[in-house]
């Protein structure tokens, strides 16, 4: 059977599009536009290698077991640490991240998600100085520049350039892409930056000078000569880019790691910001971030509406404290602040560095998840995850923060559960059973 | 050779992460490269594999090269994984996101093994458990 418009629970774009045929019989799919990536992502609803069962480590050898065992012994590593760390992965809906926010808070623990890992430099940058934002549908109506700066949207992202920022026709942007200028700043020369009609190709970790000296032209200044060296970019260069953006109707910028990965962090962002507001003084410019996992803004928005901050919310003192570098997953694992981890639709220990992933597999983990990964073979116990937008209901928050809801073209392949969300309700009521007895 | 390690998707990368197959051949194939450009690789002395150090000294992963236009020299590239996490300097400079872009490391030929993704995990990890 054929099913239209379904969403894609891969990346932050959160495509709306894609359209499904789901041979249940001769378990086949057949996906239509989706990227390499989204198609991939859908063919685990068939795989041969899904994780089926729960599983749990004793005595060094893993065994199946039943899903209340399974969740008997993960409530059990929960309520005997002293602080437990939920970190609650982008790739499922706010629903089942919002029942680990109330665990974690319940049992004083600390609650993350993949933006501690991911941009959240870039939305520390944005508490800095506030953000310039659009809507994606303002950006394929209106933008007639696109900066892809620190980001290779076309491996990252694959869509965002055919749906939202370079190729789609818009309302003011007829033509598409003769209708946009294309400007990428990487110090790689990546497909993106190929296809681009200006590519900056930046020096590593120089991006806060970068835009030091851009903001520095937009005001009308000379920037030092040295920038060139720092920087590897000629200042005719720099001021042609700026001259460029001047010239535009409606600049969309959009940021990826490169800018909030590298030397400088959420400064770069901060200035990012800052020479974006300066902009709006001679033509309509917003700035974005691409980003990497359909849910990853959503976790954001969660913890900020129900404790005050976006990641690395930590309740140890029974209220939500938020200091990133002591409170998020990377610190508190490096310095080892926790003693167990209930590690849901994200594999942790593929993404961090060693000295924390090593304590990670040292410490007691549950995690959550459909296919085997570094996380699972790490894991004591496994719980196996539904697949949201394909088998259960719920909410993203795409890129540009709009909540997405989204509905399934199949059930979950468990009759113990219907979604990663009642899993944790499951979860949550053994938890209290044992807490309370 | 001391150079600056840039980590980032590639499609491949994303098409076997999210298809579940971190565990197979092509994903160490795809992942467990080093993106290095010819005169970088030319001082190394071609070598078939090369080991990639963190600046501390404490973690090294062996990798295969792949000589490339993209790069220029003193840059090298892995697509993200956990072959690049490895060495991926653990200092978050107070933010909660370590040094994914520009960490320094140290790169060499090497006659070790490149391991599979569960060989990281079970060995570099988990003590060989």
């Amino acid at each position: 059977m054929v099913y239209k418009n379904i969403i894609c629970p891969v990346c932050g774009a959160a495509c709306d599009d894609v359209q499904v045929d789901l041979d249940t019989i001769n378990r086949t799919i057949d996906v239509q536009n989706a990227c390499k990536m989204g198609n991939a992502k859908f063919q685990e609803v068939v795989s041969s290698h899904r994780i089926v069962r729960p599983t749990i480590r004793e005595n060094g050898k893993v065994k199946d077991v039943s899903w209340d065992e399974a969740l008997e012994m993960a409530a059990d590593i929960l309520v005997k640490s002293r602080r437990p760390l939920f970190f609650l992965g982008s790739e499922t809906s706010c629903e089942a991240q919002e029942v680990g926010l109330h665990i974690a808070e319940y049992l004083g623990g600390v609650a993350d998600s993949n933006a501690t890992i991911c941009h959240g430099p870039t939305v520390m940058g944005i508490q800095e100085s506030g953000m310039v934002g659009a809507t994606a549908g303002q950006t394929k109506n209106r933008a007639d520049m696109i900066v892809y700066w620190g980001v290779n949207a076309l491996e990252s992202m694959p869509r965002h350039m055919s749906r939202y920022g370079v190729f789609p026709r818009g309302y003011w942007t007829k033509r598409g892409r003769f209708d946009r200028t294309l400007i990428t700043v990487d110090p790689r020369r990546t497909p993106t930056a190929t296809a681009s009609d200006l590519h900056l190709q930046i020096n590593p970790n120089t991006d806060y000078e970068l835009l030091s000296a851009l903001f520095t032209i937009l005001n009308g200044k000379e920037p030092h000569t040295s920038i060139e060296d720092i920087t590897g970019i000629p200042i005719s260069v720099m001021k042609q880019m700026v001259e460029m953006m001047k010239e535009s109707n409606y600049v969309g910028i959009f940021v990826g790691l490169g800018v909030s990965s590298s030397y400088g962090k959420h400064r770069n962002i901060e200035m990012a910001l800052n020479f974006v507001k300066e902009m709006n003084n001679y033509t309509k410019c917003n700035i974005g971030a691409l980003r990497g996992h359909c849910n990853v803004a959503g976790f954001n928005q969660l913890a900020s509406y129900l404790y005050g901050y976006p990641f690395g919310v930590d309740f140890m003192k029974g209220y939500p404290r938020y200091n990133p570098g002591e409170t998020t997953t990377v610190d508190l694992l490096r310095e080892k602040d926790v003693d167990a981890a209930f590690v849901m639709s994200a594999d942790l220990v593929n993404h961090i560095p060693a000295d924390s992933a090593k304590y990670l597999t040292e410490i007691p983990m549950i995690c959550l998840d459909i296919a085997p990964c570094p996380s699972t073979t790490a894991a004591d116990v496994v719980l196996p995850g539904v697949i949201d937008a394909m088998e259960c209901d719920g909410t993203f928050y795409r890129l540009d923060n709009v909540p997405v809801h989204f509905e399934p073209f199949t059930d979950s392949p468990f009759p113990e559960t219907k979604s990663n969300e009642e899993t944790l309700k499951m979860l949550f009521e053994k938890v209290k059973a044992k807490k309370e007895a | 050779m001391q150079v600056l390690l840039n980590t980032g998707s590639t499609i491949d990368e994303g098409r076997l992460a999210k298809g579940g197959n971190k565990y197979s051949e092509d994903y160490k194939k795809e992942c467990a490269v080093c993106w290095m450009c010819a005169a970088d690789y030319a001082t190394l002395g071609s070598p078939e594999k090369v080991a990639v150090t963190s600046r501390d000294g404490k973690h090294t992963v062996a990798v295969y090269p792949k000589v490339t236009e993209v790069m220029r020299s003193g840059q090298v590239f892995i697509p993200r994984s956990i072959w690049a996490n490895v060495v991926v300097e653990p200092d978050t400079f107070s933010t909660g996101s370590p040094r994914y872009k520009g960490s320094p490391v140290i790169i060499e030929p090497t006659d070790e093994e490149v391991l599979s993704a569960e060989e990281v995990v079970l060995k570099l990890y988990m003590g060989g458990e």
